[in-house]
């Protein structure tokens, strides 16, 4: 509250002769807005940039400025402004490939703002991650920003990513503000994000606004495109394994536009031929309704859905898959505030079916959101943005149902969880000086358990047990089970997370910037395998297990140089989080009604030191990332005697890499072709490998001692790809390109796994490495009209 | 999980995915004790013999496991009766011929090895009968494979836990599975069993033992972290498993291994 007075304060003394230019920045032929674009008044050395609906609003002392419009790909506009009242003015810029035969790229919005205290943050546009080559042509929006430094994943055929040392459950995705439980299609091969759809995305690392919470690892905001509401276009593409579709246009011209998208593989529909009974395929539909109200109200509806089908023999069937619902409410409510309204519905759903054991399993999570945020121009200096959120959950841990009468297999529910997930939150964005910016903000989180049926209760509340003569952690027994009304709040967290960062200029081209966040995370995604796999099932904070508590510092130098030909960043973060949690050895958490008897509390940390190197404009240009970073984990005892897991000791994460590096670069020969490579090398994966053999009931047993003390040999990879435009002077009709690519060019064995078995022919033991891709060579063709 | 990730691979994209033998340096420990005590009382028979089998853990690309030999090892009830489990030559293998098996007693293992005790406790459980063994042809994830289901019915609203094993008898391959009747509960159902290298005519016989619930814990973890499952970036980290015996003398030292007593119905099934 004091903050806010003083801000008023501040606002009463510094308003004099001020006044607000505001209005949208748009694409013009599809009058899409456009995210991210720099609104700059050189003379005055002020500006500002779009947000995610694509307005701008900054107040400056009355006069005359010359503003320049600009953004990656686009020509820029420079026109003369005579500020003397309130006004209100839109942009339109046109596509620089559309009028150019020769392409030279004014301004990169991925390069780093380096006044902005906004630090740790990487950005895409569609464009970039089209142009990485990606395994079977499929472009990806999940495997191009495991290109940046800082993030990685547990491998090829992993879901989810990893980011600076954190857990895939620890990234906050969000597809058009809702969540998305889920990112992978077929077990990780693919993102569930059609790139044809989106427009930009941003991932923040670190020094997360206060705007974003619920996860501590980071926050990949996606936003989908709105539809070009001049002309009604279509474009797709035809790849290996999907085809996708998409079409746009007006519902009513400058005013309404429609989008729906569509995409499916269909490798499937060959196996037949092949003598295959198995199946197993994706498909993703995307649609997002606009509708400009008038000059201060836009609606839309967005969309998603998506199914991954999978099943072998008709002995097992798999479908999973999000669904996500959308209305929101851009409001202006003055040329200085903007706000936006939503209501979200999304769902994440599981099914498993087991003819050969006679059941089917489900499993899901369902969350109504509701968040309003407000943007507030105050002035050039000072910016706000505060706002609520609220979120109910319904979890479905999961039920087993037979599925033919004489089925042995009774029909069983886990107990449903219920919770209310509130937060307020304010970011003030706030340049001190000339030289030095600030950006602070607090979120207040809170988490309710709703009331459920049969919750345990356990002796002491412990419902893990230490046996201490065979040294291992055994499920205690309950003493019996409470039941609550849906109406009750079993259990309440509540937590204050500051966010605040710095940037200070050094000159006018460099400068250093400073971060620390506090994030709290109250669900947890249930995994104790080394890659989170589609059964693995969310479950919120309560009784038994408490929120995980992030702090993170982070310290960076920015530096733009060559007349902004290149920049540099350089970045270092520490991290710890607090309750992170740990399974006791062998802990199954399928279908286990009561989780809270495998579960122990751990702790997190990662370090390191990430390095980015862009080249920005030019013929060529693109990446140079690296990161030297350590990330482990460590559930001690509970109490003096006890082991804990691997002993106590600190133990490496599944996706602790030491050294990451990847380079990635386009080479724009002429309009015609186009080169693309990536190169990768990255620490091998830590792996548990066995330290002897015995034998037990007739069987050869691995002994195993510390978990995570091995790692698998180092990952390498080349990859290229080349696009051809035949007809690049062709604006109208149809017009197309094709995608030649080859992932993992030296065909490197890169091992997946390496998996200890005995040889049932020799008797041996051996050790067996599984590489999922060779070299592969693809090829796409993608059109648009 | 891995066998379905790798047959998604193959048929979605014919693809290069492959498995290859790699040599792999691996870090050894000091060897240790392992316990493979294990009383089958079968149905129908007076349970007098019974053996344990003690051996060491050897570094795992080695062809031979060493034998623990020279141990005493005894077991005694709760009636006072004490076993006196006899080697057999330097096997490791030691044997008693008059045990007396009691459904629900319990047992006590007590083992001195180069001058270390170690001791375990089990109950004997009993188990349901096999009553029928159902195969069906052309099943499995490749559709390649034999399975076989060995039916029996669970008792009612009481906890059980099941350990099967298959045996093959010309190549004398076993592969083993633990149920519990958390879903099952008095109801009919079956230990299942798949295997693409059986054929007409062959032999396969099939146990059913009843286990304790730390039996069927311990069991479980080993069955997760042997062959083709361990290593698998699907599959559960694998850890040290710890049994039930404990080494009196120096608990640091722990052996590996268990001891369980159970009941157990045996069916030999000729495969049609």
């Amino acid at each position: 509250m004091c903050l806010l007075l003083a801000l008023c304060f501040y606002n009463t003394l510094s308003s004099q002769e001020k006044y607000t230019i505001s209005g949208t920045v748009s694409e013009k032929k599809s009058n899409e807005t456009l995210i991210g674009v720099n609104i700059i008044f050189p003379e005055i050395q002020s500006g500002t940039t779009t947000n995610e609906y694509g307005f701008y609003s900054i107040t400056l002392p009355r006069g005359s400025y010359r503003v320049i419009v600009s953004y990656l790909g686009f020509n820029s506009i420079s026109e003369t402004i005579t500020l003397s009242q309130d006004m209100t003015r839109n942009f339109s810029l046109t596509n620089a490939l559309e009028n150019l035969d020769e392409v030279i790229i004014v301004e990169n919005i991925e390069k780093p703002n380096i006044k902005a205290p906004q630090m740790s943050v990487n950005k895409l546009t569609s464009n970039t991650i089209k142009d990485i080559p990606v395994v079977l042509g499929e472009s990806d929006i999940i495997k191009a920003i495991t290109l940046l430094p800082g993030v990685t994943t547990t491998g090829e055929g992993a879901s989810g990513f990893n980011v600076r040392g954190g857990a895939a459950d620890q990234n906050l995705i969000l597809l058009d503000e809702a969540t998305i439980y889920n990112s992978s299609h077929l077990f990780g091969f693919f993102s569930v994000f059609n790139p044809d759809a989106i427009k930009d995305l941003r991932l923040f690392k670190g020094g997360i606004p206060a705007r974003y919470g619920g996860r501590v690892s980071s926050v990949l905001d996606i936003y989908q495109k709105e539809g070009n509401s001049r002309e009604f276009h279509a474009n797709g593409g035809i790849g290996l394994v999907s085809s996708r579709l998409l079409v746009e246009g007006p519902l009513e011209k400058d005013k309404g536009s429609f989008l729906f998208g569509g995409r499916s593989s269909y490798a499937h529909l060959f196996l037949p031929l092949f003598d295959i009974n198995n199946i197993a395929y994706f498909y993703d539909l995307n649609t997002k309704l606009s509708y400009k109200l008038n000059d201060r109200n836009n609606i839309y509806l967005s969309g998603y859905f998506g199914r991954d089908v999978f099943s072998i023999q008709d002995s097992f069937e798999n479908t999973y898959g999000n669904s996500v619902l959308n209305f929101r409410w851009n409001h202006l409510f003055s040329d200085k505030i903007f706000s936006n309204l939503s209501f979200i519905y999304s769902d994440y759903y599981y099914s498993l079916k087991l003819d050969f054991v006679e059941f089917d399993w489900v499993s899901g999570i369902q969350n109504f959101n509701l968040k309003y945020d407000f943007k507030h121009y105050i002035s050039n200096k000072l910016k706000l943005q505060y706002g609520l959120n609220s979120i109910y959950y319904k979890f479905n841990p999961g039920e087993i149902n037979p599925t033919v009468p004489t089925s042995g297999i009774n029909p069983f529910k886990l107990t449903d969880k219920y919770a209310f997930e509130n937060a307020l939150y304010l970011d003030v964005e706030h340049k001190l000086s000339e030289k030095l910016a600030l950006s602070y903000g607090l979120r207040l989180s809170s988490f309710h358990r709703l009331g459920q049926d049969e919750l345990n209760i356990y002796e002491n509340d412990e419902a893990v047990i230490f046996n201490e003569d065979f040294q291992i952690y055994e499920k205690a027994e309950p003493i019996g089970t409470e039941s609550f009304k849906r109406s009750d709040v079993i259990e309440s967290f509540y937590n204050l997370e500051p966010r605040a960062s710095l940037a200070y200029q050094l000159n006018t081209n460099s400068s250093v910037k400073l971060s620390y966040n506090r994030m709290s995370q109250y669900l947890h995604l249930l995994s104790n395998t080394q890659s989170p796999t589609p059964l693995d099932i969310w479950t919120p904070s309560g009784k038994y297990v408490k929120p995980q508590l992030l702090d993170q510092y982070a310290v960076g130098y920015f530096k733009n140089f060559s007349d902004n030909m290149y920049s540099l960043e350089v970045e270092s973060f520490y991290k710890k989080i607090k309750n992170r949690i740990d399974y006791t050895d062998g802990a199954d958490l399928i279908a286990n009604n009561a989780i809270e008897q495998v579960i122990l509390n751990g702790k997190a940390r990662a370090y390191g030191l990430e390095l980015l190197l862009r080249k920005n404009e030019g013929k060529l240009n693109g990446w140079l990332a690296y990161t030297l970073s350590k990330s482990e984990q460590r559930t001690p005892g509970r109490i003096p005697g006890e082991l804990g897991i691997n002993n106590g000791n600190w133990y490496k994460t599944p996706y602790d890499k030491t050294h990451d590096i990847s380079v990635t670069g386009s080479y724009r020969w002429n309009n015609k072709w186009k080169a693309n490579a990536n190169f990768l090398y990255q620490t091998g994966q830590p792996a548990t490998f066995p330290v002897a053999q015995y034998q037990y009931n007739g069987l050869n047993i691995p002994h195993y001692e510390g978990r995570n003390e091995n790692r698998l040999p180092s990952y390498n990879r080349l990859d290229l790809a080349l696009n051809y435009t035949p007809k690049p002077n062709k604006t109208k009709g149809w017009q197309s390109y094709w995608v030649f690519s080859i992932y993992n060019v030296y065909n490197r064995k890169n091992a997946a796994s390496i998996n200890f078995g005995r040889n049932s022919e020799t008797n041996n033991n051996e050790a067996t490495r599984l590489s999922i891709f060779g070299i592969v060579p693809s090829i796409s063709y993608n059109f648009k009209l | 999980m891995k066998k379905i990730l790798f047959i998604f691979c193959l048929s979605m994209f014919f693809m290069s995915s492959c498995e290859d033998v790699i040599d792999v340096d691996l870090k050894n420990t000091a060897p240790k004790l392992v316990i493979d005590a294990s009383i089958n009382w079968i149905k129908g028979t007076d349970g007098n013999t019974q053996k344990i089998r003690l051996s060491l853990t050897a570094p795992y690309f080695d062809n031979d496991i060493p034998p623990a030999t020279g141990a005493t090892v005894i077991v005694t009830d709760s009636n006072s009766n004490s076993y006196n489990f006899v080697e057999d030559g330097n096997s490791g293998i030691y044997q008693t011929e008059n045990f007396i098996p009691l459904l629900n007693a319990t047992y006590n293992l007590n083992i001195n090895y180069k001058n270390e005790i170690y001791t375990s406790t089990t109950v004997l459980t009993p188990v349901a009968p096999i009553e029928l063994v159902e195969q069906k042809n052309e099943g499995g994830f490749g559709g390649n494979e034999t399975e076989i289901k060995a039916f029996y019915t669970d008792p009612a609203n009481v906890k059980n836990f099941y350990l099967f094993e298959f045996v093959v008898l010309k190549n004398n391959n076993i592969a083993l599975e633990v149920y519990e009747d958390k879903f099952t509960d008095g109801n009919q159902i079956f230990g299942f069993f798949s295997d693409e290298n059986i054929e007409t005519g062959d032999e396969l016989v099939i146990r059913n033992s009843g286990i304790t619930e730390r039996a069927f814990n311990y069991l479980f973890i080993l069955l997760q972290q042997t062959d083709e499952n361990s290593g698998d970036p699907f599959e559960t980290q694998p850890a040290t498993l710890r049994g039930n015996c404990v080494n009196q003398t120096d608990p640091d030292n722990f052996p590996l291994g268990f001891f369980r007593a159970s009941e157990t119905d045996v069916f030999t099934y000729i495969i049609e």
